[in-house]
């Protein structure tokens, strides 16, 4: 299975009080793209990852966090 | 590139449902030139409902994001993979069976067979044009 980056953007959008919604229209995607964001199905472009950075006023590594599987190397 | 693609008023919900009401419209009225053995009236449904179709797409906001894009080049790609060999090895089969009781298998076989090859030819063309766009020919 290929890795999927982790993070954060429930925690952030519950902090923040935004729907996903209205997260969504902010960052110009479709509902169902924040659902896949947030269940870690989808990783996010590297556009939409800025976009939501400066959404939070975050870092992208604030928001999202990337391990590697070690068991893919051997 | 990846921004949404807004279209004024109706959003995706009220979309679905009169996408859902034109297809009952138009299945409706083929059953109805079925039975009348009508084929006008079959043609006409047919191209008002794509009239409407049209309309009903020119008035909504809908959202064509990259995820969407993502859904959409995998699926052409899994259609690729199926139908290529598929329709490739169904032509070469049909080429195969035929004798001189059935010839019109050769010449469908020969159909398919060159449409699998303009479909690849496609493929070909365009996997060369979009590695060339996003720099797959570029020196070091």
């Amino acid at each position: 299975m290929a890795d999927m980056a982790k993070n954060k953007l429930k925690v952030l959008r519950a902090t923040h009080q935004m729907t996903q919604e209205e997260l969504a229209s902010r960052l110009g995607v479709s509902r169902q793209t924040v659902i896949a964001i947030e269940n870690n199905k989808y990783n996010p472009s590297l556009e939409l990852a800025f976009k939501m950075s400066r959404l939070f006023q975050l870092t992208i590594e604030e928001i999202f966090t990337y391990e590697e599987d070690e068991n893919e190397e051997a | 590139m990846y921004r949404m693609l807004y279209i004024k008023t109706m959003n995706n919900k009220t979309y679905k449902l009169y996408r859902i009401g034109i297809a009952f419209f138009v299945a409706a009225m083929m059953s109805i030139a079925v039975s009348l053995d009508n084929t006008w009236l079959a043609v006409s449904s047919v191209v008002i409902g794509m009239i409407f179709m049209a309309v009903v797409r020119s008035k909504t906001r809908r959202i064509v994001d990259e995820r969407e894009v993502m859904v959409r080049q995998k699926s052409a790609q899994m259609t690729y993979a199926i139908f290529a060999p598929t329709v490739g090895l169904g032509s070469l089969l049909l080429m195969l069976i035929a004798d001189e009781s059935n010839y019109f298998l050769e010449a469908m076989g020969i159909v398919l067979s060159y449409l699998t090859l303009f479909q690849i030819a496609l493929f070909s063309i365009f996997l060369v044009f979009y590695n060339r766009k996003y720099g797959g020919h570029g020196e070091e």
